[in-house]
């Protein structure tokens, strides 16, 4: 009980401070989103829409970092997913409804995704979110008891899932090879070099979320779905 | 400040090696890394050279210079604790290749590797927003390495490490989100522009420290180290200890001196010194408590990074010279902390796979068969007691001069106590394993380069003591200019 009152007065302290935080904020002298428009304008960022140049332009070291903590995660699910080796893989639904569906509706997510990674450049959309829908095509069909042959493989799997940080870091090495910083493309090449990594992140990306959701352990107190497969073969 | 694109190598080789590791097959991933050291050595040294030659290197990432893009800069400073990545990494990296563990650990590889590239990244960049995400990476890095193990000790101390983790970084980013707000960048030289006393700038201070303190394990926010750190493999245990958590110690630290302007900043610092003084009594007081060997350790840990945060009341609103003595004497002991502690956990796992039991109790007669082992556990206990001539003791004693430059005798208390109590559980390990009894007559040899990698660090924290001045003179220019701005 004294933890539940501690808590709830460090929320209010927090919460106080928080708001006069915000309420009682100096003008910023600088505005970014100013400075990013003016870069942006005359096309040298290589990319029109400014979220898609703050991610792969002005601070395409962050985007970087944050698709190797993604790798990270997958790495340490693969890790405990080796050190607690559990039974037959349950997942899957074999219902011809779901099937039909997924038939259905796959083709489009495909197209959905294909056009959220090329409207990246213009307006909003890019790596991530195509990524995101191509990972959830992934999910629907693991759900609808379909295998893909690759996905069935390791070592594809894993060079698929670390494609997307190999070309990001490679592409940013040969402008540091001629002496200019890293990740510094080119102005002329720019707008090419970043569709090539955003297709490579858009693959890693989705390899690597539906990574995460087929290593998370099956959960072995819902029994609401009987393994179908199994039933059957037996 | 030109030919700063070599900083960038700094990033790039550890992310590339953590690529390879991932793509190569499990038993090479161990002698597959040794052979990538070099490289990394190998990116270390022009960037040295060039600071040495001409002062602190900048490259503005991707071409774009804050505010609108991200600068790595290199100063002293960092590229200081570079070189302490480099060597702790190096050392412990040959300990875990020549583990003959049959346990399969190829995964840590790639997250030491990711482990590496987000200290750097950490250690060198000049944006808020950017060390964030270094601060994420090298969390989620940090704790899958704690959660190798897989027992479910190691699951539940990750698990705990991870939600500390998350909770400082949500604390940090609020603070980001505000200073952002209140400045319209991101990058650490323009928040320097800020006024101190500002609302918005003190609320996201406070915040962001409390979650930096959250993650450096700051008394009583402590209480997720002792078992992420002590049941952790012993090499990653080293990593750990010796850099992880000096990680957000290093970003407080900056953000104190680029925003310090402000008159409750004493108030505040006073009190961050009271729980640092905690921290060295609790630590000392529970290291001396345990019963297992590796828990002893990280305990100790807990205790001497209380000795970082007296840096706060020694700097803030003190006299010149107080301030460049607490400035040395904290970033020496960091360095003598770092090496100690590294050489003390890889000692520790040694003299745990020899005797086979993790208990301090049956350390028995280990004296006599893994004298070298000792040896390095000892020469490590030197400098963390503060012994001349170690580096922990050149450290205290910098330290001491600055509290009584700045007539703040009552940190005197701190540093000579907490001394005495890790005399106190330091002597305890050799106690037992002195000890002449019956108990085991098998002992299990450590391989010969997992008891040099201890011992070479053990001796390094040793000779830090005599040869730290080049070291200290090598960090200091810049950043204590900054310093002495503030303290005026």
């Amino acid at each position: 009980m004294s933890r539940v009152i501690v808590a709830a007065i460090a929320s209010l302290i927090i919460t106080i401070a928080l708001a006069l935080a915000v309420l009682e904020r100096p003008t910023p002298t600088l505005s970014l989103p100013n400075l990013a428009s003016t870069a942006i304008t005359p096309g040298e960022a290589g990319v029109l829409h400014p979220i898609t140049a703050v991610l792969l332009e002005f601070r395409s070291i962050d985007t970087l970092l944050e698709i190797a903590v993604l790798l990270v995660a997958v790495v340490v699910a693969l890790a405990l997913r080796e050190a607690q080796p559990d039974g037959a893989d349950r997942m899957g639904l074999d219902n011809p409804l779901l099937h039909a569906v997924v038939k259905l509706l796959l083709p489009l997510m495909l197209l959905v995704a294909a056009y959220l990674l090329w409207a990246g450049s213009t307006r909003p959309g890019g790596a991530f979110q195509a990524g995101a829908v191509l990972a959830g095509c992934g999910v629907l069909l693991r759900l609808a008891g379909t295998s893909l042959h690759g996905l069935e493989r390791p070592r594809w799997l894993q060079g698929g899932r670390v494609l997307g940080l190999l070309v990001f870091v490679s592409v940013g090495i040969p402008p540091m090879l001629a002496g200019r910083a890293f990740l510094d493309y080119p102005a002329d090449l720019a707008g090419g070099l970043i569709l090539l990594i955003e297709a490579a992140l858009t693959l890693s990306i989705a390899l690597a979320l539906l990574s995460l959701f087929r290593l998370a352990p099956p959960q072995s107190d819902s029994p609401a779905f009987p393994d179908r497969r199994k039933r059957r073969r037996a | 400040m030109s030919g700063g694109e070599a900083l960038s190598w700094l990033l790039v080789v550890p992310l590339l090696a953590a690529i390879a590791t991932l793509l190569a097959p499990g038993r090479w991933r161990g002698w597959g890394s040794l052979a990538a050291l070099p490289l990394l050595w190998l990116a270390f040294t022009p960037v040295l050279a060039a600071f040495l030659h001409q002062g602190t290197l900048t490259t503005p990432l991707g071409g774009w210079s804050p505010p609108l893009g991200i600068a790595l800069i290199g100063d002293g400073l960092a590229l200081g604790l570079v070189g302490l990545t480099l060597g702790v990494f190096s050392l412990c990296a040959l300990f875990a290749a020549a583990d003959p563990d049959p346990e399969d650990h190829s995964h840590l590889w790639p997250l030491a590797w990711f482990l590496i590239a987000a200290l750097n990244g950490i250690w060198l960049s000049g944006d808020v927003f950017n060390l964030y995400v270094g601060l994420e990476l090298l969390g989620l890095a940090a704790v899958g390495l704690v959660a190798l193990k897989g027992s479910a000790e190691a699951l539940a101390a990750a698990m705990r490490y991870l939600l500390a983790a998350l909770l400082g970084s949500l604390a940090y980013l609020i603070g980001v989100a505000l200073l952002y707000a209140a400045a319209g960048s991101l990058a650490l030289a323009d928040l320097a522009q800020l006024d101190g006393g500002d609302t918005t700038v003190r609320v996201a201070l406070a915040l962001m420290a409390v979650g930096l303190m959250l993650k450096t394990a700051l008394f009583p926010l402590h209480g997720w180290l002792p078992a992420a750190h002590g049941g952790a493999l012993p090499a990653v245990s080293a990593l750990l200890s010796a850099l992880v958590v000096k990680a957000s110690f290093i970003i407080l630290l900056r953000l104190w001196l680029a925003l310090d302007a402000d008159p409750l900043a004493v108030v505040a610092a006073q009190a961050i010194g009271l729980l640092g003084a905690g921290a060295v009594f609790w630590g000392g007081w529970m290291a001396w408590r345990q019963a297992r060997l590796k828990y002893l350790v990280a305990y100790s840990t807990v205790a001497q990074i209380g000795y970082l945060f007296l840096f706060f009341p020694l700097i803030t609103g003190t006299g010149t010279d107080a301030a460049r003595l607490a400035w040395d004497g904290t970033l020496l002991m960091l360095f003598a902390h770092a090496l100690a502690k590294a050489g003390m956990f890889l000692a520790a796992g040694n003299l745990v796979r020899a005797v086979g039991s993790a208990q301090i109790a049956d350390l028995a007669g280990v004296g006599r068969f893994r004298p070298l082992s000792l040896l390095s556990f000892g020469i490590a206990g030197v400098s963390i007691m503060g012994l001349p001539p170690s580096g922990g003791f050149t450290a205290k004693w910098l330290l001491l001069q600055s509290a009584l430059a700045s007539g703040q005798w009552p940190w005197l208390i701190v540093l000579m106590g907490g001394g005495l109590l890790s005399a106190v559980y330091v002597f305890k390990v050799l106690r037992h394993a002195f000890v002449e009894g019956p108990t085991r007559d098998t002992f299990r040899s450590p391989p010969t380069a997992a008891e040099l990698a201890a011992l070479t660090l053990a001796l390094s924290s040793l000779v830090l003591g005599v040869a730290a001045h080049g070291l200290l003179a090598l960090m200091r220019p810049d950043a204590l200019s900054a310093v002495l701005e503030g303290a005026g």
